[in-house]
């Protein structure tokens, strides 16, 4: 509670406090008190997370109760990883913000910072309806503002235009899900709702797809999930990058964040059924995204699609939770919520980190495009490292975080065989093969940005003319890059922190002592290891303390006994004791031997332009061509013109791509809305005959109408 | 209406037109400012050859001879005087001349009035400064840029978000020759390709310049090793029409029968080059042993595996018995059998198919754009010979066919060539009945008239001609070599559009083309 | 499986016998050194290979390209003709023992007419089969302990060349092959030549001939890898 109290502090402060001092220092400040709000945000995290919660009523509403604020673990969690994000992007913002010097008042900047902060906490640690939709409805004109701070620019006022419609048509549909549940309970208290849909469950199984299809989609709409994603790759572009990285990092977790209070602690899931439409949604938002992603050559917009496939992700992490649990499968559907809130922690570090290394590269180098940027690893060598790491723990390589948590996903989908029946079995094994598809080609994607964008040579004058970035932006970037290195190289404390929490939500779930700590010289219990010890589940703990990361599922037909281990942190020092030895060996190697440079063989010619490099749209070629069915129509379009009669002068090719959701969902609804529009337009004649006439025909018909339903 | 009754009817409505009849052939003067005109009313029905630099004996300027010819008809040269150094481009009418005038323009300083695309060809900017003109009669002195640097020349073409350059070469793959390619693409199609020869420009046509007969011949030879008989034997032809010399039908005879043999063994390693390209080494390793056999069989009976120095003015350097030839008959035809076997099984072979049909596909109209000649126009249904169309040596004696394809593609030009080497074995198999007694190896003096002579021939990889002039001591004054190399790798970088990287080598193979025989 | 049958069918090509002499067509021989001719040289050679030499007119063989004028002379002035194949001239050490069975070799054409290149290429066909002596033909320099050149080095090759060979790494060996490459030849006097070879790279192995016969560049390999003349493994050639 102290944590929460010193963060409305120094926010409250903080939205005064640039309206009082020179202009000058106002990012300065800003970035202060934002550092010191994060900081304030994280300990209450770490505090409510692992010792105790605590709950907060505010004030009493007539005839509805009290309005409460309460951090109970899941709001912990996202409360952490909300100060985790906003605690490096506040080191970032000063330097960033310089561009905007002049153009822009950055006092309101400022304010629209703290204020957006203070929204996304308030929704988190929400426990009543009512504090929770108006939060909610904050943060979301915030957010709208914040995408379109850079307002002078046409795209970016459309672009927050549809972002902010999104999230209303959004916020509409939850609503589709709150109403029930205070009826149901006749409370707006989060945790009246719970007690009460414990009774009412089973009695209603036709509300319970209702609340949790609208939660589902509503809270999808914010989170990015198909088919309601494509407000992101437009708003992403249009934001500056600081608020880019708040957007991903934090702000799409809102949406997780919703999805899971209402369909795992408010009205908790019971068919099975509905996980698997979770899941199927959710691989099929993550091969989307990641399609898009790899063909995508502009950097915001790429990682913005990349942010969907995260989101698709996680929900298939969740969809898997919520069937094992509906099929009472605990300890299964506990190791699916580990690796979903794994993934969530995760996404939110790399993610952030991305978003402002390639806010970074906008300043230095003026441009996004990733065919005309190329050569930054030489100008920008603490950035390039920096994205190296993202880029690594973003395509799940070792030794970063995004390893983890995709095996443990891609893991828990493979359990499927314990399911009752074949079709949730074929499902799941179907969303295992995408995730895995998304996997590969998310490596090809970010393969495509690092190579692109760093290696190689400049293509533009922006891009040989890059400068490093400043302390503030390369202590952001630095953090979040030893994130993903912790967070990959610790996954037995991580995941034994994340159990505390998956234990909850999922209802159930095993020991955590199954989940060894790093270095711990304990063992498996007797019984356990007595049935998975043959399994290989002790393999090495002999000879090394503790047997890494082990996840461990006793079925109860002892045939379908599943034991899943790893040890990154093993792997890691061997990769480090590897990478020592190889350099070792080459200095021992190359000790008498003469070193000569030269430059690379271009098949004899010395120099090759810049232009004769292969570019991202080139790499992402073969992926065009294979999935051409999903980003169809790509129709090359050539015009070519001549001087002479032969002489070609120009050949132009334009490629019309729409986007698959648009293609699919919207434009069909907007054709079918505006056929809908016409038809009744016809009815509008504007002669006043006509009009009488309708009158009397409504009349005649509300007459007979009473005679038929009075009597 | 025949092509010399249509020439008639042209040749009334202008009056200013100067015309002279020379041993086979009709010469026109014609003003520059008449060239076009005239070019667009004579290119459906002439062929056009190409462009030869001539000395004005009485003015000492240049003039340009634009040479074209009718099926079994007589040459047609129209002379432009080049007094202003613009004559107007025929390129926009003629797109085969393209080539042509960029070369004139390079080594000669000619300016082509309406050519887009003059400068940086044969004498590459980045080793002699653009006006360098080597082959000018004035300017014999070269001057070369002390630090030069290649590079790969190409201005952009394609204008699409995040098109790039593919370079190729000029160093590439295996045994390749040295040339340089530049594909545009947005990832795996070639949008537009560039081609950059002349790395191996060897200055040959200066270098003829002085040289006696013999030493054209021994030149000629090396212009493009492969071929060498048939351009030797061009050569050879020009300065007998120019000494006037008799060849005894034997000879002629035995010119045939080698000129056959060489095209036998340029089509094997074309089509071994095809089946290397497409990765099915079983088939190119055996049809590389029947070069290789063919190879011995030239090099036992004619004392040089390539046939260089067999060929002498009036005739050939050696003479065979009649043993000798059937030997060599015998041997060739279970050669060309066994390869007609390999070839035949191809047929049947679909992953060799599906990587030759629809490839490279060159329309007949685009062939007949480039003016494409030898198998490569054949198999885009070009009915080019010359050994019909303008018979030498003893050609029309022979009987044999011409095989034409019409789809243009890789398919077309593998059948082409399979088909060329059956007809080819059935004219050597005509030879040892024809032959009769008589001096092959000459002995005549030679006096070579003052005057440019044309030798025709169709080389294993299309038409060759050389014109050659002599100067008073029966040297060379000047040469002009056209090579099928110089026409139809003009069409190359039209075929490889719109295919796939995976093709390109495919594609080259198809064609078969020579870079030495381009470049000279 | 078509070639798998066809290639087991066909194993005519790959039979081993002793290397044949008279050389059926595998090479065209040489003029051989001949006591002094009556016609001056100049007027018999068009390359000016022919020197006297004490009582013997010699062959400079860097010259000569076979055209057979000086032995289709007037006995008196005919020079003898010799069959053979061992004509590498090796001016440098041999590479290290552990190349004895593995050389890599990348060619550039500078300039080449297409003969000598395409008898290197022939080295590859079953009749000749290079790699059976662990020689292989790389598409890169880097991977190259040989480079091959070919032709009279062009002006605009000639950077392509010292391209390849600063590109190459050490211990390196550059190959000479044929008369262009030698001194030029036919084209040694045009003004588009940066040759001969010598003027631009070291030159370890010169292997002359107009072109010279795949049995001349496979004597020359092996000079190069160390095999003893007696080891020269030339007699599982097939004629």
């Amino acid at each position: 509670m102290i944590g929460f109290l010193v963060f409305m502090a120094v926010s409250l402060l903080a939205t005064v406090l640039p309206f009082t001092i020179k202009s000058h220092r106002v990012t300065r400040a800003s970035s202060v008190m934002g550092s010191l709000a994060a900081a304030a945000l994280l300990y209450s995290g770490i505090v409510s997370f692992f010792i105790h919660s605590w709950s907060l009523n505010l004030w009493f509403l007539q005839g509805w109760g009290f309005l409460v604020v309460g951090e109970p673990r899941l709001s912990a969690f996202f409360i952490l990883i909300t100060g985790l994000v906003f605690l490096p992007v506040s080191w970032f913002s000063p330097a960033y913000l310089k561009r905007l010097h002049g153009h822009y008042d950055l006092r309101y900047f400022s304010l629209l910072y703290h204020v957006l902060m203070m929204a996304i906490v308030l929704t988190f640690l929400a426990q009543d309806v009512i504090t929770f939709l108006f939060a909610w409805e904050i943060m979301s004109i915030a957010s709208y503002l914040a995408v379109n701070f850079e307002h002078l620019h046409d795209s970016h006022t459309q672009a927050g235009y549809m972002m902010l419609g999104a999230s209303e048509a959004g916020f509409l549909l939850t609503l589709g899900a709150w109403l029930p549940l205070i009826d149901v309970s006749h409370s707006i208290d989060f945790s009246a709702i719970q007690v009460a849909s414990a009774q009412y469950h089973s009695a209603s199984l036709g509300l319970g797809w209702a609340v949790m299809l609208c939660s589902f989609f509503g809270f999808g709409v914010k989170a990015g999930l198909f088919p309601s994603m494509s407000w992101l790759p437009r708003a992403h572009p249009a934001a500056p990058a600081n608020f880019s990285a708040i957007l991903s990092g934090v702000i799409l977790n809102l949406g997780i964040y919703g999805i899971i209070e209402i369909n795992a602690v408010l009205w908790p899931i019971h068919d099975p059924l509905q996980g698997l439409l979770i899941l199927v949604i959710g691989s099929v938002t993550a091969l989307i995204g990641i399609l898009y992603a790899s063909t995508e050559n502009h950097l915001k917009r790429m990682l913005a699609h990349s942010s969907i496939e995260n989101m698709g992700l996680i929900t298939t992490a969740l969809g898997a939770m919520f069937a094992f649990r509906a099929d009472h499968l605990p300890e299964l559907a506990w190791i699916a919520g580990v690796a979903a809130l794994y993934q969530i922690l995760n996404h939110s570090v790399y993610k952030s980190l991305l978003f402002l290394g390639v806010g970074w590269i906008d300043v230095s180098t003026g441009d996004l495009e990733m065919d005309r940027l190329g050569g930054l690893a030489r100008l920008m060598p603490w950035t390039s490292v920096f994205m190296l790491v993202g880029v690594m723990a973003i395509s799940a390589l070792p030794p970063f975080n995004g390893f983890i948590s995709e095996w443990l996903i891609i893991q828990s989908l493979l359990r499927s065989v314990v399911l009752k029946s074949t079709i949730d079995q074929v499902i799941f094994a179907f969303s295992g093969v995408i995730v895995a598809l998304t996997a590969g080609l998310a490596a090809t994607a970010f393969i495509k940005l690092y190579g692109m964008v760093f290696l190689g040579r400049g293509r533009s004058p922006g891009a040989t003319n890059a400068h490093e970035a400043g302390h503030g932006p390369r202590w952001a970037l630095g953090m979040l890059a030893l994130g993903c290195l912790i967070l990959g190289v610790t996954p037995t404390y991580v995941a034994t922190g994340l159990s505390f929490l998956a234990v909850e939500l999922a209802q159930g779930g095993t020991q955590s002592g199954l989940i060894p700590a790093f270095f711990s010289p304990q063992h498996l219990p007797q019984a356990l290891a007595r049935t998975f010890g043959p399994l290989g589940a002790e393999l090495g703990s002999h000879i090394l303390p503790g047997p890494g990361l082990v996840f461990l599922y006793q079925s109860p037909k002892p045939l379908q006994n599943v034991v899943f281990a790893s040890s990154p942190s093993y792997l890691a020092i061997a990769m480090a004791i590897l990478l020592g030895l190889v350099y070792v060996v080459i200095r021992i190697a190359k000790r008498h031997k003469q070193i000569v440079r030269h430059e690379p063989w271009q098949g004899g010619v010395k120099e090759l332009p810049a232009d004769a490099h292969y570019t991202a749209t080139g790499f992402s070629n073969p992926i065009v061509v294979i999935f051409r069915a999903i980003l169809r129509p790509y129709q090359p379009v050539e015009h070519e013109q001549f001087s002479a009669a032969h002489f070609h002068t120009m050949v132009r090719r334009e490629v019309r791509e729409s986007y698959v959701v648009d293609r699919l969902v919207f434009f069909p609804l907007a054709t079918l809305v505006q056929s809908a529009a016409q038809m009744l337009a016809r009815i509008h004649h504007g002669k006043i005959n006509v009009y009488i006439a309708y009158a009397l025909i409504t009349l005649l018909l509300a007459i007979s109408l009473s005679l038929w339903v009075v009597p | 209406m025949t092509a010399a009754q249509e020439l008639e009817m042209i040749l009334t409505q202008h009056q200013d037109i100067n015309r002279r009849v020379e041993s086979n052939g009709i010469r026109l003067t014609i003003p520059a400012s008449l060239l076009p005109q005239l070019v667009s009313q004579l290119s459906p029905q002439w062929t056009f050859v190409g462009i030869v630099p001539e000395d004005d004996a009485r003015t000492q300027s240049l003039r340009l001879l634009y040479v074209f010819y009718t099926p079994k008809g007589p040459w047609l040269g129209m002379e432009v005087r080049n007094h202003d150094q613009v004559i107007p481009s025929i390129s926009n009418i003629l797109f085969a001349a393209d080539w042509q005038e960029r070369e004139m323009e390079d080594l000669f300083d000619v300016s082509f009035a309406g050519h887009p695309q003059l400068g940086d060809f044969v004498l590459h900017d980045s080793h002699w400064p653009e006006g360098t003109a080597p082959m000018k009669r004035h300017s014999w002195e070269i001057h070369q840029k002390a630090n030069g640097f290649e590079d790969l020349g190409t201005h952009r073409i394609v204008d699409a978000s995040g098109s790039f350059v593919m370079p190729i070469g000029p160093v590439f793959s295996g045994t390749a020759e040295s040339i340089q390619f530049g594909l545009e693409t947005v990832g795996e199609e070639i949008v537009f390709a560039h081609i950059r020869p002349f790395y191996k420009y060897r200055a040959v046509e200066k270098l003829m310049r002085g040289q006696t007969p013999m030493g054209s011949l021994l030149i000629a030879e090396r212009i493009d090793g492969l071929t060498a008989f048939s351009h030797a034997l061009a050569m050879a032809q020009a300065w007998e029409t120019l000494g006037d010399l008799q060849i005894s039908p034997r000879a002629q005879l035995l010119r045939v029968f080698w000129a056959e043999i060489e095209r036998i063994r340029s089509h094997l390693q074309v089509l071994s080059g095809i089946l290397e390209s497409t990765g099915l080494s079983v088939p190119q390793n055996l049809l590389q042993a029947q070069e290789e056999e063919l190879l011995q069989i030239s090099g036992a009976f004619s004392g040089h595996r390539y046939l260089f120095g067999l060929i002498r003015l009036g005739g050939l350097s050696r003479d065979w018995s009649a043993e000798d030839i059937q030997h060599i008959v015998k041997r060739l035809e279970t050669l060309v059998h066994h390869s007609q076997e390999i070839l035949d099984a191809l047929t049947f072979d679909n992953s060799f198919l599906d990587r030759l049909e629809a490839v490279g596909t060159l329309s007949g109209e685009r062939a007949r754009t480039h003016g494409l000649v030898g198998p490569v126009g054949r198999a885009s249904g070009i009915h080019r010979d010359v050994r019909i169309h303008q018979p030498y040596a003893a050609y029309d004696n022979v009987v044999f066919d011409v095989p034409v394809q019409t789809e243009g593609d890789g398919y077309a030009r593998f059948r082409q060539l399979a088909q060329e080497m059956t007809q080819s074995i059935r004219i050597i198999q005509q030879i040892p009945s024809m032959l009769t007694p008589g001096e092959v190896v000459p002995t005549d003096k030679f006096h070579p008239a003052l005057r440019t002579a044309f030798g025709y021939v169709e080389s294993p990889g299309g038409s060759v001609l050389c014109a050659v002039s002599s100067n008073n001591q029966g040297m060379v004054e000047r040469c002009r070599i056209i090579t099928p190399g110089l026409v139809n790798w003009h069409a190359f970088p039209d075929a490889i559009r719109h295919f796939a990287f995976q093709d390109f080598p495919i594609i080259m193979a198809t064609f078969g083309l020579s870079v030495a025989d381009l470049d000279r | 499986m078509l070639w798998l049958r066809m290639g087991l069918t066909h194993p005519k090509k790959t039979v081993s016998s002793k290397a044949p002499s008279p050389l059926n067509g595998l090479s065209p021989g040489r003029p051989a050194p001949t006591p002094l001719l009556d016609a001056p040289p100049e007027t018999i050679c068009p390359t000016q290979a022919l020197k006297e030499h004490g009582n013997v007119m010699t062959v400079d063989y860097t010259r000569c390209i076979h055209c057979r004028l000086c032995h289709q002379q007037p006995d008196q002035n005919r020079m003898s003709w010799e069959e053979g194949y061992q004509w590498a001239q090796m001016t440098s050490p041999r590479l290290p023992h552990s190349f004895r069975h593995s050389l890599h070799i990348r060619v550039v054409d500078a300039g080449d007419c297409g003969a000598c290149l395409n008898e290197l290429h022939q080295l590859a066909s079953p009749v000749y089969s290079l790699h059976r002596l662990g020689i292989a033909f790389t598409p890169t320099p880097r991977d190259a302990d040989v480079l091959v050149i070919t032709g009279p080095i062009t002006v605009s090759m000639k950077e392509a060349v010292q391209e390849a060979y600063q590109a190459m790494p050490s211990p390196k060996r550059v190959v000479a092959v044929g008369t262009c490459a030698l001194s030029g030849g036919l084209f040694a006097s045009s003004f588009a030549l940066a040759g001969p070879l010598e003027k631009i790279l070291p030159v370890d192995l010169s292997v002359p001939g107009c072109p010279p016969p795949p049995l001349a560049l496979l004597h020359a390999f092996q000079l190069l890898m160390g095999a003893k003349s007696e080891e020269m493994r030339t007699q599982g050639v097939r004629t």
